[in-house]
């Protein structure tokens, strides 16, 4: 009985004394460093909610000129999104062993996994330098941004095709053009439609946040609303975003689903 | 006709698995390959269309519309052009799965039609009233639109075959096309191989000595990279033990045992 209860005694615990000790004396040294701290948490919080007071009601004055740079930001989204996609599948292909030859892939690879830990706002600010605000800078840094993610996962997929049924087109005389037209992909469209629609999901986010950065759209007029001091305005702004982004995301589910059913998509 | 001279293949550990491979096919001949596994069988079938590269030797394939070339000697282009005329049955079917019956079938011309006309402006109508019948031939037409990734194994081996018919080819390859079927799909695709060695050689890879028998014209047995049998394709007990020492009761238990493993 005894040894029962010491067993659910403080002291198993002791182990764990020293680790948490060590996180909570990391996070003080990091508070100080960067000049956070719980006093500080506490009065953003109460700020925070004050805040929203101020914003509330939302300013539906200012709600249809909301639309045109929501549809903007979809846009950007949407073509970045494409380009992005039509441009994974040539880097996936280089990159596919079974298509490629080793140097080809292993530099491709090399390119896909560094544009990966590029973030796109950084990508976006370059292009912003070189060719002015603007949606273009923006649709090409989310069409780059397509390449690190799905140029890897489309390049695997393409991998896990069975060389050997490659090898039987060839063996009938086609050539890399039409063995990857009628053997490659037919095989990759599922994934292919799958991943470009979870990448639009994401896109669809980052346009807001890039449209802050400069490249125009519901960003670029949340930014501009928070800027001016006009709460209400900016609190619509927010609105709009967030059925924009519901509504995509519902969107993307919606078209999921049916290629789901259909099963074999031509 | 096709003709293998002297054909040798070392691994890079020096291994010689080819070791001066001879024959010749005519026209007219359903020769079956047989042999235990690592003999050399499918590497030598490999080397028939290029595929493979031997180490040395020649394949030299002649019809009436050549006068013949070596395929272990032509360029990359050449290959291609040549390869258009050899059709090939694999073990494993390989085709298209999303691509329907049809389409698979019509995949045998790709060598033969200009690449742009291939994927922009797609088939003629005789073409693909040419793939019905190569789908007729093999009593798959009535599945012509159904995706090959659904069809059973037999099927899709005939889909296969038609898609060989398609290429009309001059020679056809079949690399262990009935292994992975149960024994009546494995007879009735023998029974489509055979009649097409009228018109071209056919030369094919298998396990099954009494299928072998049956249906083809000529047997070689290739053990450990060497032609040990050439002739008649009705072997004695003692032959087949001599081509298969050890490994002949696995082939034979084997026989016994697929009826029951494999539901088609």
């Amino acid at each position: 009985m005894m040894a029962k209860v010491k067993k659910y005694s403080f002291k198993r615990y002791r182990k764990y004394i020293i680790p948490v000790l060590v996180l909570l004396a990391v996070a003080e040294g990091a508070g100080l460093a960067c000049g956070a701290s719980l006093a500080r948490l506490q009065e953003g919080l109460f700020k925070g909610v004050a805040f929203f007071g101020y914003m509330f009601p939302p300013d539906w004055s200012a709600f249809s000129e909301m639309l045109q740079p929501a549809f903007q930001s979809i846009i950007i989204a949407f073509l970045g999104t494409v380009f992005g996609t039509l441009l994974s599948v040539v880097f996936a292909m280089l990159a596919a062993s079974n298509l490629s030859n080793s140097w080809v892939r292993n530099i491709t690879r090399f390119l896909i996994g560094l544009e990966r830990s590029v973030p796109e706002i950084v990508i976006l600010l370059l292009l912003i330098a070189a060719f002015g605000l603007g949606a273009m800078p923006g649709i090409i840094a989310l069409a780059l941004g397509c390449v690190g993610m799905l140029g890897k996962l489309l390049a695997d997929v393409i991998e896990e095709i069975d060389y050997k049924m490659i090898e039987s087109m060839e063996s009938v005389g086609a050539n890399k053009m039409q063995v990857i037209v009628f053997g490659v992909l037919p095989q990759i469209i599922p994934n292919l439609i799958s991943y470009a629609l979870f990448r639009f999901e994401i896109n669809i986010r980052l346009s807001v946040i890039l449209g802050a950065v400069g490249a125009g759209g519901i960003g670029y007029e949340l930014d501009y609303s928070f800027g001016m001091l006009q709460y209400h305005r900016a609190f619509t702004a927010m609105l709009v975003i967030i059925v924009m982004i519901f509504g995509t995301e519902h969107l993307s589910n919606i078209l999921r689903e049916k290629i789901k059913v259909g099963g074999a998509l031509k | 006709m096709i003709e293998v001279k002297n054909l040798t293949k070392s691994l890079p550990n020096g291994r010689k698995v080819l070791d001066g491979i001879s024959f010749k096919v005519n026209k007219g001949e359903f020769v079956g390959i047989l042999g235990p596994s690592g003999a050399g069988k499918t590497l030598t079938l490999r080397c028939l269309n290029g595929l493979l590269k031997p180490d040395s030797g020649s394949v030299i394939i002649q019809d009436d519309s050549n006068s013949g070339y070596d395929i272990c000697k032509v360029s990359k282009r050449e290959l291609r052009t040549i390869r258009e005329r050899i059709g090939v049955v694999f073990q494993g079917y390989h085709l298209v799965k999303r691509l329907s019956a049809l389409e698979n079938v019509m995949i045998g011309r790709l060598g033969q039609i200009n690449t742009l006309r291939s994927i922009f402006y797609g088939f003629t109508d005789a073409e693909a009233d040419e793939a019905i019948k190569a789908l007729e031939k093999v009593k798959m037409a009535h599945m012509a639109d159904t995706p090959t990734g659904n069809l059973s194994g037999g099927e899709m081996q005939r889909v296969a075959i038609a898609r060989a018919i398609f290429q009309s080819p001059t020679l056809l390859l079949a690399d262990e096309p009935i292994s992975n079927l149960d024994p009546s799909n494995a007879k009735s695709i023998m029974k489509m191989i055979r009649p097409l060695s009228e018109i071209m050689p056919v030369v094919g890879v298998f396990h099954q000595p009494e299928m072998t028998a049956k249906y083809c014209t000529r047997v070689i047995a290739i053990k450990e990279g060497k032609v040990i049998y050439d002739g008649d394709p009705k072997l004695t007990e003692a032959q087949l033990v001599e081509i298969y020492g050890e490994e002949l009761e696995q082939i034979e238990h084997q026989e016994h045992t697929i009826p029951a493993l494999i539901t088609n």
